[in-house]
């Protein structure tokens, strides 16, 4: 009785295993390079345009939303604000578009990109909650570490990095600041940009149990707290901080129910003034990557999961203008994909496109694996039958192929069924009868 | 009593290489505890606090194939001297059934291993402590969770191989085994196993049944 149970736990073990590593082998054999396609808004033809890669090698299209074909100066000629260091060596500089001029100082003021990521958001991947507080005046070139660590919780505690111990002081100072702000503690979630590498530091911005959001910087040392002003019934589940030259945002806000929205700046002082809404349709954040570009006529939202992608444009104001979808080249199934899948019923995704967590996510294949099913229950069977073993026997075997397909066949031929006595087949190599009934198959 | 009899046979075999392995693990740790030390003495704490928290740098990987050292080393010592001169034959007509006296073997390996497992999860914690707040301390023994299952399937699978009568079968198993480590090697950051570790521990349970069929095979064969 163990040893059957023994020889199920391993055709369990080397189903598992199989499933697991089925679709890490197909990347490692097939993987390709296509990537998603770029698609932007053309402030020359006011159309859509993109790129996209469409095989192997370098076969891309230059394609406008009309099915109009470009070559590849042609195409950046479309987007000039993108490839403005082509138009300047190209000498098309300065560009005249709706009747206006804009110069190379103009386009490089103007130009910015937002991107909020599924892997950014909170629960998509681990993060130790401890966050430095960079001097938000450093009175020098460039913004440095501090020498503590921020530890949101119940009070907002100041650790030293040199000793590894509290700073009472801090803790104290910054705990009470926020409190006489009207901090409800504990702190629910922190949200800030860990880099010294930007243009000036906007602090953390923390929300307080009752949903209310605070930003905190530290300015000469000292906590400047200042309340964001929330529009009724927002829920703020993540904040992507981007401080930027520009000096008009500071970053985007993702409420609970997955509506966005830009997070002003009051330019003067660097602290986040009001929200502003912005209408993209059929936008997922946990499953789609989101970029926004900024250009001196435009503001372009680009979101895309691994199949659709969608582009809004939008005036100065965020006011929508034009919008276009497409299926993306990538996400054409190729011949090997559909072979791969319909050769084993399911498979176990371990790694998770939208985060950083590992996971076990089943992908059942459905119908398309049947035929593999059939050929992988006529092999089992032979193959036992071929070891002298009853049809009795060998049931649970062929129920266990019947269910995993492929699987269960390499399994099965790899960890055989055992007798007493020994293998059937070794029996039968020995010109011995198999003993009937007593294999555990 | 008789258990207690095969657990002292079972101490006799692999009391050296328990002994071993626990100066090996002392002085790995202690390595490690030097490495963040000299780390903390050459750069700012606060660039390093930075690299560890945001860049996701491991600074404790220098541990993380030690546990799968030891789980073989003690499969080995205790199941290579079994299949050497037919001893396992003897062992098995000891009056104890023959599965029970297996997993009895095993319980004892696994818990010689689990000592080396607990000495690593504290020590780590104890030293990543020295130089991080607490969260950091817990982070990196989370982290470290599935390095100390693969101790688990570095002893099971070694141990499968070793009672395997067949080469072939024994080739089979240590696939099989290659293939689950290499699934708890995978990460690029902290805490990425935590979600799917209670899973894989799952799956790891199956090695204790699966254990008896080597021996099963080895009783009807040879």
């Amino acid at each position: 009785m163990t040893a059957r149970l023994a020889r199920w736990s391993l055709l369990l073990l080397t189903i598992f295993l199989l499933a697991v590593w089925w679709p890490l082998l197909k990347d490692l054999l097939f993987e390709y390079r296509y990537g998603k396609t770029d698609l932007f808004y053309s402030p020359v033809i006011e159309r859509f345009v993109y790129k996209e890669l469409l095989g192997e090698g370098h076969q891309f299209i230059y394609r406008d939303q009309d099915g109009t074909d470009y070559d590849r100066e042609t195409f950046e000629a479309l987007i000039p604000f993108i490839y403005y260091k082509n138009m300047e060596l190209w000498g098309r500089l300065p560009l005249r578009l709706a009747g206006q001029t804009f110069d190379k100082a103009q386009i490089q003021a103007e130009r910015q990109v937002l991107e909020l990521e599924p892997v950014e958001l909170p629960g998509h991947a681990p993060r130790i909650q401890l966050f430095p507080l960079l001097e938000a005046n450093p009175g020098r070139a460039r913004l440095r570490f501090p020498e503590d660590i921020m530890r949101p919780g119940d009070r907002l505690t100041f650790i030293n990095s040199d000793a590894n111990r509290i700073d009472p002081e801090l803790t104290r100072v910054f705990t009470a600041a926020l409190t006489e702000a009207g901090f409800a503690w504990p702190v629910q979630a922190s949200f800030g940009r860990v880099s010294i590498l930007k243009a000036f530091d906007a602090g953390y911005f923390l929300l307080d149990r009752t949903g209310d959001l605070f930003q905190l910087r530290r300015v000469d040392g000292a906590p400047e707290v200042t309340p964001v002003p929330l529009p009724d019934g927002l829920a703020v589940r993540h904040l992507k901080v981007a401080e930027n030259k520009r000096g008009d945002s500071l970053g985007l806000i993702l409420s609970e129910d997955d509506r966005l929205f830009l997070l002003a700046q009051d330019e003067d002082r660097r602290t986040a003034a009001e929200l502003i809404p912005l209408a993209l349709p059929g936008y997922d954040p946990d499953t789609m990557e989101l970029k926004i570009l900024f250009n001196p006529l435009y503001r372009t939202a680009i979101y895309s999961d691994q199949r659709e992608i969608t582009a809004v444009a939008m005036d100065r104001q965020f006011e929508p203008i034009a919008r276009y979808s497409r299926t993306m080249a990538m996400a054409e199934p190729r011949l090997v994909d559909r072979v791969w899948e319909a050769l084993v019923p399911f498979s176990l995704d371990l790694h998770d496109p939208n985060g950083r967590y590992l996971r076990l996510s089943l992908d059942v294949h459905g119908p398309l694996a049947l035929p593999a099913i059939g050929v992988a229950l006529i092999i089992a069977w032979l193959l036992l039958w071929r070891r002298g073993l009853r049809l009795l026997n060998i049931a649970p075997s062929l129920l266990l192929v019947a269910l995993t397909g492929l699987y269960g066949l390499i399994a099965v031929a790899l960890i055989t069924p055992e007798t007493p006595q020994g293998s059937a087949g070794a029996d039968r190599r020995l010109g011995r009868a198999p003993v009937p009934g007593q294999a555990n198959a | 009593m008789m258990l207690f009899a095969i657990f002292l046979k079972e101490w006799l075999k692999v009391r050296w290489v328990w002994l071993g392995l626990s100066v090996l693990h002392l002085g790995m740790l202690l390595y490690l505890y030097l490495v963040l030390r000299h780390q903390f003495r050459v750069e700012h704490s606060e660039m390093i606090w930075y690299w560890a928290f945001e860049l996701r740098r491991l600074l404790y990987e220098p541990i993380q194939s030690l546990p799968l050292i030891s789980g073989v080393l003690i499969a080995a010592a205790q199941f290579g001297p079994e299949m050497i001169g037919g001893r396992f034959r003897l062992s098995l007509h000891l009056p104890l059934r023959g599965d029970l006296l297996v997993w009895s073997w095993v319980a004892f390996g696994a818990l010689m291993g689990a000592v080396l497992a607990l000495l690593d999860a504290l020590a780590l914690y104890w030293i990543v402590g020295q130089w991080f707040p607490h969260e950091a301390a817990v982070s990196a023994v989370r982290t470290a969770l599935p390095w100390l299952l693969g101790g688990w399937i570095g002893y099971f699978g070694a141990t499968l191989a070793l009672l395997e009568p067949a080469a072939s079968r024994r080739l089979i198993y240590l696939g099989l085994s290659a293939a689950f480590l290499a699934l708890l090697f995978q990460h690029r950051g902290y805490q990425e196993y935590d979600q799917v570790l209670p899973m894989l521990i799952a799956i790891a349970l199956l090695f204790i049944p699966a254990v008896i069929l080597p021996a099963h095979r080895y009783r009807h064969r040879s």
